[in-house]
Formats: structure tokens, C-alpha cells, sequence
């Protein structure tokens, strides 16, 4: 080590081997392993690139990778293992979470080896838009001659409700076991996915919400919710059976209310036909009926 | 330990001209082709930048309109054409007369659209496409090509019908919707189904379909004037 006539401290025999010749890095150091120790191995490939073949073209970046790379937070390849799903599966996962069968839990069937958060997403997406659509469209309707535009701030209101819901409830029932059973039964990932798939039958239900007759949208409103809430019992069973009788009725009885709740409020919210809300042509209808009948009493 | 600088070579940390030449034109989404030219086009007239770029824009419209060719709309993206598609639609589908609601309603069908490009385009990166974000946008707005066709014609027939209440013409205008909702998802199907590899092209098209229902839905709700 000497000093050169540029005051930089260097090598000599380093500095004659490197004089005429440009490094062309082909594997990046990755930043989660220590630098001292990836620096000489990095220094001893691209020396022996850059001796053999220094025109020809450099190796892709992983072609000298063994391990699988490490991503990061901010890049988006970091999250593509949550999306792992093909077509096929995830039509079967949305009809399972519509069709309960009382011994086997679709979800040990098809979800637990490949959570997946697409399906979730869209699925919440979907009913979103559609309660945004329907609702409209039931606007349209009642006050006929009124501006026919989308208001914004409700359908911020049930997007807010049903992401809601669709976090808040695995959040809580992951807390649950937590402190309940001291192990963790089921991950954060399926519990999410679970409830997001458990909205799939709300979907045509919303376009049902529609039709202005009052039973008519309580009873698919209940019916819908039974069948989904059935589901969500179904793959707890397992878990919640193992505890104490009365302790286990209550937690059922909890998921399936609340599933319950989330479906009564967006159709009142959005959908409901109350007698208070009648078209407005009917007061007017019984008026001229009424005028009628007076003018042939006077007459009569 | 540092390395010496020469005057007579290269600087410190550039490496040499030739491999970095070989990577140009070889990876996609690295934008324009133009990178060797870049310093060249300082120096031309205005007049000469504006016609290249207008011509490439009005290009790209072409292919957007009739699907043939998938490689140009991908590899030279730009973003001068969704962004004059959405100002124009977000103007024209403004429908009430005060002037503060009205640059509300801009504000939504703008933040919309946007936002929906953004979720379509981390969809199909998330899900594995070979695609980059910056030319999925691309496409995408391209595609609106369609709907914005439709929203002109009617709100011509609107103009022409304004009075007369007939069926007949809500009816066309829903058809004509309808059509030109088929056919940006057509358009946009041959370019953005093949970055993908079969067995999930589904489940990239759907958010898409779901992108060009809302924005046709807004473009039939835009019916009823004041």
C-alpha cells in the first residue's frame, strides 16, 4: 500500500492488474446479507467474467442465484406470493364459500395449503359496485323525476362499511384465539380470506335488493346470511367445539349475528322499501281519487 | 482500497459503453427507443417535436380502434393519450349547471378513472404479468377510445332530442353504449391477455371488464340534463 502521485491511497499490484479494464457486475449484492462478506465473493466472479469474455453479453442478474431473492417492501414482487392463484381455483373457492356442507370444511379443502388475497379484494370490489349500481337504480325509481346521478358520498359510506367489516372481524377473531387458546389456529392470511369469500353470495342478493317488496328483501337478506354465516361456522367448528358448551354456543352465535348485521345495514341503508317511501305519484293518485268521488257525490 | 483515476480514461464507476449498448431495445417497458438519439432532438424545431409526437399519439388511437398490431402500443408508450381521453370524457359527462358541483363531479369521474387504472395494473402485476405499470396505463386509457366515441354521439342525440321524451332514443343510446363497452374490452383484451400465461388470463380480465362497466355506467347515467 502506497500513495500514488493522485494522493489516493492504493495497491500497487492491484492497480496494474486493473489498469486498463472495466468491472461488468452480473450479480447484484443482496442488502440483507452483510456487505463484508459479500464483497470479496462479488470481486472473484466479476474478475473472472471480465478475464474470459469482457465483450459478450453479461448474465441476467439471477443467473447465479441459488436461493430465491429476497424482496422488499416496496418492490411489488414481495406481494405476489399472496396471489398464487389460478382461473380454476378460484371459481371453486367462490362456490364453496356459497354451499355449506356440514362434515367438510371447504376451506381445508381449498384454501389452506394457498391463501390468497385476489379473490378477497375483488369479491369486496364487486359487492361494493354492484350495492353502488343497484342503489342508483332504486333512486331512479322512486323519485322519477329527480337528477339520476351516482352520490358519491354513499357509496363512500358502504365501501367504508364492508372493508370494515371484511378486516375488522378476522382481526378480531385472530385476537380471540390468541387469548383464548395461546396458539395461533388459523393465520391472519386465511382468516382474511375466509371473510372475504363469505361476501360472494351477496352479490346477486344485492341484485335482488332491488325489487321494492319489503318481505321479499328481508327474506333473501336472511336466507343469504344464514347460508354464508353457515359456512363461516362451519370451518370454526373444529376450533370453537373443543371449548366449553356454553362458551362455544356464544362465540357461533356472535359470528353468525354479526354477518347478520353487516347485510341488514346496507340494505336498509341503501335498499329499503318502507312505507314512509312510497313512489310519490300514489299520494297523488289518492287525491284525484278522492276529488273524484266528492265531485260524484255532489253530482249524485 | 481505491482505484487511481486517469485523466485519459473513462471516469470512476461507468462501465463501458458496449455491454449498456446491448441492453437497449432488449428488455420492454424501457420506454422510448429514442435514448441514443436524445441529445440530437434538443436542437430541432418545435414545429418538427410536436407533429412527431402528435403522429405518434394519433397512431396509436388507430390501433387502439382496430386492434392488428400488439407490439408498438406496449414497447413506445406514452401517456399523452389516456390523459387527454379522461379530460375529455370527465368534461363531458359534467352534468349539472352550478359551477361548484360541477368541478366536483370533474374531480370524481377523474379520481375514478385514475384509481382504476392504478388497481387494474398492480392487479395484473401482482398476478404475474410480464407487463409494466406504465404500459398497462397506457393501454388501458388507449382502449377508452371506444367509450368516448359513445359519450360524444350521445350527447348529440341528446342535443337533437332534448324536448321529446321517446323511449326510442334511450333505448340507442344504451345500445350505443353498450357496443362501444364491447369493444374496448375486445381491444383491450388482445393486447393485455397476452402478457399472461393462460391459466389466469380470467382473473386479470375481470377487473378490467369491471373498470370499462363503471365507466360505461357512468356515461348511461349522464342522461338527464337540466
Amino acid at each position: 500500500m502506497m500513495f500514488s502521485s493522485d494522493g489516493f491511497l492504493t495497491d500497487n499490484n492491484a492497480s496494474s492488474a486493473n489498469a486498463r479494464q472495466t468491472h461488468v457486475f452480473t450479480s447484484f449484492p443482496n442488502s440483507a446479507v452483510d456487505v463484508d462478506d459479500e464483497r470479496p465473493e462479488n470481486k472473484s466472479t466479476t474478475q473472472q467474467q471480465s478475464d474470459s469474455d469482457k465483450y459478450a453479453l453479461p448474465l441476467p442478474a439471477t443467473a447465479n442465484e441459488s436461493a430465491p431473492e429476497q424482496y422488499h417492501m416496496w418492490q411489488i414482487e414481495y406481494y405476489q406470493k399472496y396471489f398464487q392463484v389460478d382461473t380454476q381455483q378460484v371459481l371453486e373457492r367462490l362456490i364453496g364459500s356459497m354451499t355449506p356442507r356440514p362434515n367438510k370444511s371447504y376451506f381445508d379443502s381449498t384454501i389452506r395449503q394457498n391463501p390468497d388475497l385476489y379473490g378477497p379484494f375483488w369479491v369486496c370490489v364487486t359487492f361494493i359496485v354492484t350495492v353502488a349500481i343497484s342503489g342508483n337504480i332504486v333512486n331512479y325509481f322512486h323519485q322519477s323525476d329527480a337528477e339520476f346521478q351516482i352520490d358519491f358520498s354513499k357509496i363512500t359510506l358502504s365501501a367504508i362499511l364492508v372493508c370494515f367489516y371484511w378486516w375488522m372481524m378476522p382481526t378480531s377473531i385472530y385476537f380471540f384465539f390468541r387469548w383464548r387458546l395461546n396458539r395461533i389456529e388459523y393465520t391472519f392470511l386465511e382468516l382474511l380470506c375466509i371473510y372475504g369469500y363469505s361476501l360472494t353470495i351477496f352479490i346477486p342478493i344485492s341484485i335482488l335488493w332491488i325489487i321494492p317488496i319489503g318481505w321479499l328483501q328481508w327474506t333473501s337478506t336472511i336466507l343469504a346470511s344464514i347460508i354464508s354465516g353457515s359456512v363461516l361456522i362451519v370451518t370454526f367448528w373444529p376450533t370453537i367445539n373443543a371449548d366449553h358448551k356454553r362458551f362455544s354456543t356464544v362465540s357461533i352465535l356472535a359470528v353468525f349475528f354479526l354477518h347478520l348485521l353487516m347485510a341488514v345495514c346496507i340494505m336498509l341503508v341503501f335498499f329499503h322499501v318502507s312505507d314512509n317511501n312510497i313512489n310519490p305519484t300514489t299520494p297523488s293518485i289518492t287525491l284525484s281519487t278522492s276529488t273524484i268521488l266528492t265531485t260524484s257525490k255532489k253530482i249524485a | 482500497m481505491a482505484t487511481t483515476i486517469e485523466d485519459d480514461e473513462t471516469p470512476f464507476l461507468s462501465s463501458s459503453s458496449q455491454p449498456m449498448g446491448m441492453f437497449t431495445g432488449d428488455i420492454s417497458g424501457t420506454g422510448n427507443q429514442s435514448n441514443k438519439n436524445e441529445l440530437s432532438t434538443l436542437n430541432e424545431p418545435v414545429l418538427d417535436t410536436i407533429k412527431r409526437d402528435l403522429g405518434a399519439v394519433l397512431r396509436k388511437f388507430g390501433y387502439a380502434v382496430i386492434p392488428r398490431e400488439s407490439s408498438t402500443l406496449l414497447q413506445q408508450w406514452d401517456l399523452w393519450g389516456p390523459l387527454i381521453l379522461v379530460t375529455i370524457l370527465a368534461i363531458l359527462l359534467q352534468s349539472s349547471s352550478t359551477k361548484a358541483s360541477s368541478g366536483v363531479e370533474f374531480a370524481q369521474v377523474f379520481t375514478l378513472m385514475l384509481m382504476g387504472s392504478i388497481a387494474v395494473t398492480v392487479n395484473s402485476q401482482l398476478l404475474g404479468g410480464k407487463i409494466s405499470f406504465f404500459q398497462s396505463v397506457c393501454v388501458l386509457g388507449y382502449c377508452l377510445l371506444p367509450l368516448l366515441l359513445a359519450a360524444i354521439i350521445n350527447n348529440t342525440l341528446l342535443y337533437i332530442s332534448s324536448k321529446s321524451a321517446i323511449p326510442v332514443f334511450h333505448i340507442i343510446r344504451f345500445l350505443i353504449v353498450m357496443a362501444a363497452f364491447g369493444w374496448a374490452m375486445y381491444a383491450s383484451t388482445r393486447f393485455l391477455g397476452q402478457t399472461q400465461q393462460p391459466s389466469r388470463r380470467l382473473l386479470v380480465l375481470y377487473p378490467i371488464f369491471l373498470f370499462y362497466f363503471l365507466i360505461a355506467w357512468l356515461i348511461i347515467l349522464h342522461a338527464h340534463p337540466k
